[in-house]
């Protein structure tokens, strides 16, 4: 049985990772968020933030500027980013690339990029993506087969979407952003669709009558 | 400071407003009351209206204050021209000026600048209302707010002044005690450590006196704190119940 | 980061949407996002109100104090309205003089409701030539969600309409502030309605993405008998006659239904 807890700034905790700090033998939470505990290992999440660019990192990205030797992109961050490339691209383009190089003052370098055509892009809070991916891919399948649409989902809060039916696709991403922490997400969401697939088959038969 | 004796600050035990010297005025606070803000805060304290918004970590302009091993915090501490009994000119003026810088040293301590090189935390507060006590109740405020941005902090700060009025030490000065008491000490507090992280002080206090403003205020920081991070548990369980209700 | 980089991006798919009648929010062309008012919000200022159009925030405050009378109105009050587009509102505000368009927003505002009569500035003369009421007014923008003309406008119109009077000592010449005597005379509820035009859709109360992706905005004040006070064309586009016609002909009618809520 997973529990949940709050958790704020200065609260002690078991764990340690990059939300957390430490005094002496202890460790302390340095964000507001949510504690999980499962079959004894405890996790923290943030519950909100701004994205900062991590080396391996897939993004979705739009272009800023050429300049010399490539483009300098802005990829939802405090940070934006530089592509090298002899691509000519232009303001207004958007890619999907892996972070290959971020330094300690954390001028991100982006490369493997591929253009994205078209489309539209949603943002939700970076810190929400995972959901939106779920475990193993799990979320992001489900939402590909059930709306026929195509998605890169960018660890930075980017999603691009294209297809025919990105009003459900959008409503359903903005439904995992909001009910994150909830359990049985993956269910809740397939119902979701299910229902909301049967209402537009409902009505396109009325109209063919 | 002047110590008004003819003005009765302090009558039976009680003062001006009927509270005890050891009492603290009425405190809400409301967390992630702003859309466009990262983290917001809304704080009302006695007739105190506080409104505090973050904006960040983001991009430090102008360029030539970035710093390539931290972020910079920038504090600014505003009063709306109908906040005040005689309407203030807008824009800051050497008060609003001086507690921001004092303000932002505070910050400087409990947030974790090193994570974010070249970026800038903007942290706002505008008060809407005053009514004595404004700069403790912005710094109180504008953790939460901080704290609502997912911005990391080894702790939130905790806002609070003693004083002496009517010959009185006392805790949290209203109006009156403000204008017309013997004393003012505004305080920053890190309630885990303990470490006074904002200090200013004006008027008269003897070495006991001083302690004992100090004992009032150690007492009260737990209970304001308790207030923020009640509000921030709030909003999430707010989130929370608000889904549940959809589902129905 | 740059906010508007992806707007831009998303002005296709508005305008895509526009000509299908479709506004992202679902709204209609004509209708305002919901509002909630709350009167007297700062107490302590004479008059305020606090307007909530969608998820734009306004604050607006209003304060009495005695002013000398303009040369040649002689035995009338004034009024000044002044604009804070403070940080806290929106990630493109920063601190400093006032930019061209907070001081647009407030000379707007004002001119709405000054040209308007809705202050009786002819009741607020304590002694001709030398003293009488001013009524100042403060639009402090709390959160910029779009269209900040109309949930001023809103605002101030609410907090003149519960502006108290403080007492006025003739002997001592001193306002006694916490003492009040009677209200400010008013007697009309200019309300504004702001439209933006968007390839070639026009639609009333723009959000924020609307605004932002708009390649003209207007704004008119209109009175309770219907009659246009003031309007203000802004942005780089344009607009025939017979959309300002349309755009008048849809101000009477959506002003009508905002001012029974105040």
């Amino acid at each position: 049985m997973s529990e949940k807890k709050v958790i704020l700034p200065g609260d002690k905790v078991n764990t340690r990772g990059s939300y957390t700090y430490k005094v002496g033998e202890q460790n302390y939470s340095s964000i507001y968020g949510i504690l999980t505990k499962n079959e004894g290992r405890e996790k923290l999440i943030p519950l909100s933030g701004k994205y900062i660019p991590s080396e391996g990192d897939l993004i979705v990205g739009v272009i800023k500027e050429a300049k010399f030797g490539g483009a300098v992109v802005d990829i939802n961050s405090p940070y934006s980013a530089f592509l090298p490339t002899r691509r000519e691209y232009r303001e207004g383009d958007v890619v999907f690339a892996k972070i290959f190089e971020v330094d300690e003052v954390k001028s991100t370098k982006l490369g493997d990029e591929r253009q994205l055509y078209q489309g539209e892009i949603i943002e939700i809070s970076p810190v929400r993506v995972p959901r939106v991916i779920g475990k193993k891919n799990s979320m992001l399948e489900l939402l590909k087969q059930k709306t026929g649409c195509n998605l890169f989902i960018g660890r930075n809060g980017r999603i691009w979407i294209k297809g025919d039916n990105v009003i459900l696709l959008k409503k359903a991403i903005l439904k995992i952003e909001k009910e994150a922490h909830t359990t049985g997400l993956t269910n809740k969401i397939t119902k979701f669709l299910d229902e909301e697939l049967t209402k537009e088959i409902k009505i396109k038969n009325k109209e063919l009558k | 400071m002047s110590g008004n004796k003819e003005l009765e600050l302090f009558k039976n035990g009680k003062r001006l407003d009927g509270r005890k010297f050891d009492e603290l005025r009425d405190l809400k606070i409301t967390a992630g009351v702003l859309k466009r803000a990262d983290g917001s805060c809304l704080l009302e304290w006695g007739k105190n209206k506080v409104l505090a918004a973050v904006y960040g970590p983001r991009e430090c302009l102008p360029r030539h204050e970035q710093n390539p091993l931290k972020a910079r915090i920038k504090y600014r501490y505003n009063m709306a021209p109908f906040s005040v009994e005689d309407r203030k000119r807008p824009g800051p003026d050497r008060r609003s000026i001086e507690i921001s810088k004092i303000s932002q040293e505070a910050f400087e301590k409990v947030i974790f600048t090193n994570f974010f090189p070249k970026a800038s935390i903007d942290i706002f507060v505008e008060i809407l209302q005053a009514d004595a006590g404004t700069r403790c109740a912005a710094l109180t405020a504008a953790s939460v707010a901080v704290a609502d941005a997912g911005v990391p902090m080894k702790d939130l700060i905790v806002g609070i002044a003693a004083g002496k009025a009517g010959d009185e030490v006392i805790l949290d000065l209203g109006k009156e005690e403000d204008n017309f008491g013997q004393a003012d000490m505004p305080m920053g507090i890190v309630p885990t450590t303990g470490e006074v992280v904002l200090m200013q002080m004006d008027g008269d206090f003897s070495k006991q006196e001083f302690d004992k403003a100090n004992e009032l205020i150690k007492k009260a920081v737990p209970v304001i704190y308790e207030k923020q991070r009640q509000a921030l548990r709030e909003k999430y369980e707010k989130q929370q119940k608000a889904i549940e209700e959809d589902l129905e | 980061m740059d906010e508007d980089i992806v707007l831009k991006l998303k002005k296709d798919s508005i305008i895509k949407m526009l000509k299908q009648g479709e506004r992202e929010d679902g709204r209609k062309f004509d209708e305002y996002r919901k509002i909630e008012i709350t009167e007297g919000y700062v107490p302590k200022a004479e008059g305020s109100a606090l307007v909530k159009l969608g998820d734009t925030q306004v604050l607006v405050g209003v304060k009495m104090d005695i002013g000398t009378p303009y040369p040649d109105h002689e035995n009338e009050g004034n009024m000044v309205t002044n604009s804070e587009l403070v940080p806290i509102a929106s990630p493109l505000y920063y601190s400093g003089p006032p930019s061209p368009q907070s001081i647009e927003f407030a000379r707007v505002v004002d001119r709405g409701i000054r040209e308007s009569g809705a202050i009786e500035f002819e009741k607020m003369c304590i002694k001709e030539g030398e003293k009488v009421w001013t009524a100042l007014i403060d639009l402090h923008v709390l959160d910029f969600d779009g269209n900040f003309f109309d949930a001023a406008t809103i605002g101030a119109v609410k907090a003149l309409w519960n502006t108290r009077l403080p007492e006025y000592d003739e002997k001592k010449e001193k306002l006694i502030k916490e003492k009040s005597k009677g209200k400010l005379p008013v007697k009309y509820k200019p309300i504004t309605a702001t439209f933006a035009k968007i390839g070639d859709s026009i639609i009333l109360d723009p959000s924020l993405t609307e605004e932002k992706v708009s390649d003209a905005m207007m704004v008119m004040s209109i009175r309770d008998d219907g009659h246009l006070s003031a309007a203000q064309k802004m942005g780089k586009g344009s607009f025939t006659i017979d959309e300002i016609n349309e755009m008048f002909e849809t101000a009477i009618k959506a002003t009508k239904a905002v001012r029974k809520l105040i």
